[in-house]
């Protein structure tokens, strides 16, 4: 399958382009598709570090939250519709240097608010496992066109969540780094504190070499860690492949069942997870996460209160949707505020103001950022005694479209498994560990902060017990004959 | 009675090569929106990264205020809506500024004051909204530079102190090179906070003013603010707490926004910026970005290099000036000179060609060849002008410049010997007329050897050969009414008249020398109470014309006594610095004994005797001489005494402590022939003259700029009952400058009622009229100790310190000659 990725766009560009096509038209994963638009930009694959070749001329998605010149950068919402970007993210950037090629922007609920996907001001995507179901979110498009065979990986960015969610309701590897490994520069900012791009693959070797090449220090970041530098433990290890937890048994801590309020489904998926990590080796231990109940609330007070500054560039001024006409700049700006957002976007900055205004923050936002702390020490001690964490992504599997099954506040409050690891800035990975009635499950890995090669060598050995299935009727790569 | 409080918010852009968190140019002027990216313009997905240099340059300014330096200052987010804030927040810093707690010194009119410093924080500066018609236009090429934010406690009191600390401020920063100090192009700016409270009461409701885009808008607009808080109180009102705008165009501030309206910036700290941690390497780095400041390099001036107040701040106010000063000192040149030619003739050619002295021709070290040739007589001062202008002209050096144009004088004793015996042998008979006690064919001598040199002969030198050769000593006695040269009528009134015969009265003075010369030019024949500018004019050119030439080895001027305390203080100020000694006497009564007969002396004859031989044989500069006494020239009163059967006078020292009284009695009896003692005049405050403006010598354009700067002054003597609105009057009519005697140490009604000084006083201040205080008492004016003296302090009177009014009076007309506007005549003023 990779090889045939790898000469895709050389070999038949416009056979590629018009499959994606044939195929997104049913599942809506692009906003935007265009394979030639930087099949020249991308670095030649002869020139491409040897070390990350697995990525010299694969094709890429981009979630529309992230840079791509040329490319708009709608961040699937009204105001932002026919913004271009005039400049790559350091993501995008890295990844193109080692020959990778950028071909088309991604859905998303609007500005990486949601759960669904149906959040999007610019269009619709359904899970390709089952169309009457969400593909989960924000980073929906992204996972829907790595599990519909459009793109062997895709960016997406987590700020709760965003990145893993999607990638279990579609049954794909979905990695969100540790906050400050990958440069932010380039992803429009929604929770800056939380925010951090991750990646979305099929294929582990793929996922790895992705996080590899993008990770590391940026000049434009000044929030970037130099990962390398750091001599953690697991980067002394020597990457993936030697790990050698096998050889100290590894330790996997567990959540008590009463923290968890599982589906059944998931909850099956869940404990027979266990047993095959138990399987292969790995120690398991009950641990308490004391603080998760508080996760859901402090990351909405968060990540509103920093949405609310965040979102305020949107004026209609320099760039965007503007009114016609305006009596004067003030009136200007109340219009593209009032036309350009949605009410999810709306709700969350009024939201975040609300947290944030003098006299108040004592009572929301400070004490948001409290609790953020006990909850980054709970993960801490937690890690003293265990090598990782399994929990579910996601208490349930996909819902429907609607709200039907899932209300957005059950949304919001299902958000506490993935939204710890960006409140505490740890790395966490999504793992396809089952399909139950017809749509994948996804568990969730947590590691210390800069674990995320023991997050990828877990992973690797649970493939071996569970190779993941991709959704039917997308076995095989668009344009694939 | 009210208090007011003033806190200042001073923003400076920080002069850095790029933004703050962009790496777009910071610079002012450019084409609109050309310096621009998507980080400065809050595009989506961009982050800031933070410029080293701009933390660097705003930790050597919270270093230099003396404030506590933050090890750990954060960033924070500042949330606002405003078209020209492309992130709709500011990034700036709220919990943890970077420096707290500092303090900077200043004085106005006297006064020091210490403001406290609240804190020192870095935040972006925003673009720039134009309102075009129906149009609103964007400009965002300052958006995203460097400003910092200085807030002081609300230590100030009135606006022209407020003025004085944004000047240091210009100049501080400047020196520090972070910013340029320039209000009018906004690179730096401020607001004001202003509360009025009656005294003891603590601060009162504060108001916030805005749009404060000049020093002097600073201050006329917290006169007004707290006048206008004032009269609400007054009325039983309450001032509204709220933020009003300066209308400059109106000298009003208007309501903007009220307390209810204030915006809730809803800080929270920047996630896109870890805090900044100083470590010891960027410490250093701040230490080696210290300077001295110019207060303490204006103390040094003074110190090291004996300068005056006024010249040492003008050598301050610029750093270059001051570094090329000192380069050209470290080159051996005398800081006097330095620091004259610097205020004055270069200054003057730097602005005509519109230069800055850095980036002049003149360089250091031809400005020191230029004094060096100067000190050793090698050109003399109105050449030194042309060369001057000359290096400015050819670029080259002053040295060069001299030899191509023949320009270097006569130094050498032995040439200008060879010159001076060709003259005395072809004019034997002029020789043989001074060899029998004529003085005038002196100056016929030096004119013919001036010309056989065509103008080179050095004067000085060439006065001392020629006095030597004929064996004489050339007094110029210049008779300048008054009594000592006045006739007692028939009816037994004292009238103007014409100086005695010298030769005649001094016939049997054996103590006079026997070189000595004099001769007697008759300037006016008046009595000294009827001095007109006209005369002072026609005085003060004859004694430069004759410091200029070389005839005259001293100058006595026979004056009236009751007006030469103002004439001889005029004279000092001007020619306080002159190469030879210029001695004034008087006498209270006319010569009254029989011409011919030489005994007894009379008062006149004693006193013009006394001045001769002070004048032949003393220090140089300007001296008094009466009844066997030497006075200094400034603070003198005349006093009228009855001594035995005449009626006599005497002349006194007020404030001896600054300005000198007499030496003790000098030798003028017949039997002595010791040299007169003269005073130690170190201790006076500095002439003034020549600074600028006119030249000495032109009789027609002194008088004009006299008469001009006269006519702008009065001398006000404050009296119970006095009425203000009786100023206000002559202010209509063109009184610009007031010498205001008060009470005391400077005493007088400022009541709320007509008889006092307030309505004047406020008057003045809004339409820039000065007053300089001085004492009807022997007192030191200072302002200190009473509630009356502070409120003429804050109402903006300027006290003189120990000057009398006459020496003040004086002074005040020789500052009008040589500035440019009230304010640089203030500083003259207050520079003692």
């Amino acid at each position: 399958m990779l090889t045939f990725w790898k000469n895709v766009l050389e070999n038949s560009p416009d056979a590629y382009e018009k499959a994606v096509r044939a195929r997104d038209a049913r599942i809506g994963a692009f906003l935007e598709f265009n394979p030639k638009r930087h099949l020249g930009n991308a670095a030649h694959k002869a020139a491409s570090a040897e070390k990350h070749a697995v990525l010299a001329g694969l094709p890429f998605g981009v979630k529309d939250n992230i840079a791509v010149d040329g490319f708009r950068l709608s961040c699937g919402s009204r105001i932002l519709e026919k913004f271009t970007s005039p400049y790559h993210a350091t993501a995008v950037q890295r990844l193109m240097d080692v020959g990778a090629v950028p071909v088309g922007k991604t859905n998303l609920d609007e500005f990486g608010m949601g759960s669904s996907t149906d959040n999007s001001a610019l269009g619709n995507t359904t899970n390709p496992w089952n169309e009457d179901h969400v593909v989960g979110g924000s980073s929906g498009g992204s996972a829907a066109a790595v599990a519909a065979g459009l793109v062997p990986f895709a960016l997406g960015s987590d700020t709760g969540g965003s990145v893993r969610q999607p990638a279990s309701f579609c049954g794909v590897y979905g990695l969100k780094p540790t906050y400050g490994t990958v440069s932010r520069f380039g992803l429009v900012a929604y929770a800056s504190s939380l925010d951090v791009i991750g990646a979305l693959s099929a294929d582990l070797d793929v996922l790895q070499a992705v996080y590899e090449v993008m990770s590391g220090a940026d000049a434009f970041d000044q929030t970037s860690i130099d990962v390398q530098s750091l001599g953690s433990r697991d980067a002394e290890a020597g990457g993936a492949a030697s790990l050698g937890y096998r050889g100290k048994s590894p330790c996997l801590g567990v959540l008590k069942p009463d923290q968890l309020e599982l589906s059944a489904e998931v909850s099956e998926t869940y404990y027979a997870c266990l047993e095959g990590f138990r399987s292969l080796g790995y120690e398991v231990k009950e641990i308490s996460l004391s603080m998760l109940e508080y996760v859901a609330p402090v990351y909405y007070t968060i990540a509103t209160a920093e949405a609310s500054a965040n979102l305020a560039r949107y004026n209609g001024v320099r760039y965007g949707l503007r009114p016609d006409y305006a009596e004067n700049p003030d009136e200007l700006v109340r219009l593209s505020r009032d036309q350009g957002f949605g009410p999810e976007v709306k709700l969350r900055i009024l939201l975040g103001t609300y947290v944030l205004r003098s006299g108040f923050q004592d009572q929301y936002y400070l004490r948001a950022q409290k609790i953020r702390t006990a909850i980054r020490q709970d993960f801490e001690a937690g890690f003293g005694e265990v090598d990782m964490i399994l929990t579910p992504t996601f208490p349930r599997q996909a819902f429907k479209h609607g709200g039907e099954d899932m209300s957005p506040f059950e949304q919001k409050q299902a958000d506490k498994f993935t939204a710890s690891a960006n409140l505490a800035g740890i790395p966490a990975l999504n793992f396809p560990a089952g399909v139950l009635k017809g749509l994948p499950v996804g568990m969730q890995l947590l590691a210390p902060a800069f674990g995320e090669p023991r997050l990828l060598a877990a992973a690797r050995d649970y493939a071996t017990l569970y190779q993941p299935e991709l959704a039917p009727g997308y076995e095989r790569p668009a344009g694939e004959q | 009675m009210y208090q007011s409080f003033i806190g200042l918010e001073i923003h400076i852009q920080l002069a850095t090569q790029t933004k703050i968190f962009c790496g777009c140019k910071a610079a002012f002027g450019d084409e609109p929106n050309s310096n621009i990216c998507p980080v400065c313009m809050g595009y989506p997905g961009v982050l800031p990264v933070l410029n080293q240099e701009a933390m660097r340059m705003a930790y050597v300014v919270a270093r230099t205020l003396n404030c506590t330096l933050s090890p750990r200052s954060v960033f924070e987010r500042k949330n606002y809506f405003y078209p020209d804030l492309p992130k709709n927040y500011q990034i700036s810093q709220y919990e943890h500024p970077l420096g707290r707690d500092g303090f900077v010194d200043i004085e106005f009119h006297k006064k020091k004051r210490r403001v406290r410093i609240h804190e020192v924080h870095l935040e972006e500066d925003a673009g720039k909204m134009i309102h075009a018609g129906d149009m609103s236009l964007l400009d965002y090429n300052r958006a995203g530079t460097p400003l910092l934010e200085i807030v002081t406690e609300p230590d100030l009191e009135v606006g022209e102190e407020a003025e004085v600390l944004l000047q240091q401020f210009r100049r501080m920063v400047r020196y520090l090179g972070v910013c340029d100090g320039n209000m009018e192009e906004g690179s730096m700016r401020c607001d004001a906070n202003v509360s009025v409270n009656l005294s003891g009461a603590g601060l009162g409701n504060k108001v916030e003013i805005k749009n404060l885009n000049s020093s002097r808008f600073v201050r006329k607009a917290l006169n007004f603010e707290i006048s206008r808080q004032k009269d609400i109180l007054e009325r039983g009102g309450t001032v509204v707490q709220e933020t009003r705008l300066w209308n400059e165009n109106r000298d009003v501030s208007e309501a903007m926004r009220t307390k209810e309206s204030a915006h809730d910036y809803r800080y929270f700290p920047e996630p896109d910026l870890p805090p900044f941690i100083t470590d010891e390497a960027f410490l250093l780095e701040v230490e080696k970005g210290l300077v001295e400041l110019p207060a303490a390099r204006r103390t040094r001036f003074i110190e090291e290099y004996g300068l005056s107040e006024l010249q040492a701040e003008f050598l301050i106010d610029e750093r270059s000036t001051a570094e090329f000063f000192e380069q050209t000192i470290a080159l051996g040149a005398d800081p006097q000179s330095a620091a004259s030619w610097l205020a004055s003739d270069v200054k003057k050619l730097l602005n005509r060609r519109d230069e800055s002295i850095d980036s002049s021709v003149l360089n250091p070290e031809r400005f020191a060849e230029l004094l060096r040739l100067l000190d050793e007589g090698r050109i003399h001062g109105k050449i030194a002008k042309q060369v001057l202008e000359e290096v400015f002209a050819s670029d080259a050096s002053p040295a060069a410049i001299i030899k191509a144009k023949g320009w270097e004088q006569i130094t050498d004793p032995a040439e200008l010997s060879d010159y001076i015996s060709t003259v005395l042998e072809a004019h034997p008979n002029a020789v043989e007329q001074v060899r029998a006690g004529d003085a005038k064919p002196v100056g016929f001598l030096v004119g013919q050897v001036m010309k056989a040199t065509s103008g080179r002969a050095e004067p000085q030198l060439l006065q001392e050969l020629i006095s030597s050769r004929l064996a004489v000593k050339v007094i110029h006695v210049l008779s300048f009414g008054g009594a000592i040269s006045g006739v007692r009528r028939e009816d037994g009134l004292i009238g103007p008249g014409e100086l005695f015969d010298l030769r005649t009265e001094f016939a049997g003075d054996t103590g006079l020398p026997a070189e000595l010369r004099l001769e007697e030019i008759q300037l006016g024949a008046f009595l000294s109470e009827e001095i007109a500018p006209a005369d002072w004019a026609v005085l003060v050119s004859e004694i430069a014309r004759r410091i200029e030439d070389s005839e005259a080895a001293g100058i006595v001027v026979a004056h009236g006594t009751d007006t030469l305390s103002y004439t001889a203080s005029l004279l000092y100020w001007f020619f306080g610095k002159a190469r030879i000694p210029i001695i004034l006497t008087a006498s209270s009564v006319p010569n009254d004994s029989k011409r011919g007969s030489a005994k007894p002396r009379s008062e006149a004859v004693a006193n013009i005797s006394a001045a001769v031989k002070r004048a032949a044989s003393g220090a140089p500069g300007v001296g008094v001489v009466y009844g066997a006494q030497e006075f200094a020239p400034l603070n003198l009163k005349f006093e009228r005494v009855e001594e035995g059967a005449d009626r006599a006078g005497v002349f006194r020292t007020w404030n001896e402590a600054v300005v000198p009284a007499g030496a003790g009695p000098m030798s003028t009896g017949p039997a002595s022939t010791g040299a007169p003692v003269s005073v130690d005049l170190s201790h006076l405050p500095n002439p003034i003259y020549p600074a600028a403006g006119v030249d000495p010598t032109d009789r027609k354009a002194v008088q004009a700029a006299l008469e001009e700067a006269m006519s702008r002054c009065f001398i006000v003597k404050a009296f119970p009952g006095m009425r203000g609105d009786h100023l206000i009057t002559l202010m209509k009519n063109g009184v610009r400058y007031f010498v205001l005697e008060l009470y005391d140490t400077g005493t007088a009604s400022v009541r709320e009622t007509p008889y006092s000084l307030r309505a004047a006083l406020q008057y003045g201040a809004a339409n820039g009229v000065s007053f300089f205080c001085t004492s009807q008492q022997e007192a030191m004016v200072d302002f200190a100790d009473y509630v009356t003296s502070h409120e003429l302090w804050r109402e903006g009177a300027i006290p003189m310190g120990r000057l009398t009014t006459e020496s003040a009076f004086t002074r005040l007309i020789v500052a009008q000659l040589g500035s440019e506007d009230e304010l640089e005549v203030q500083r003259i003023m207050e520079d003692q």
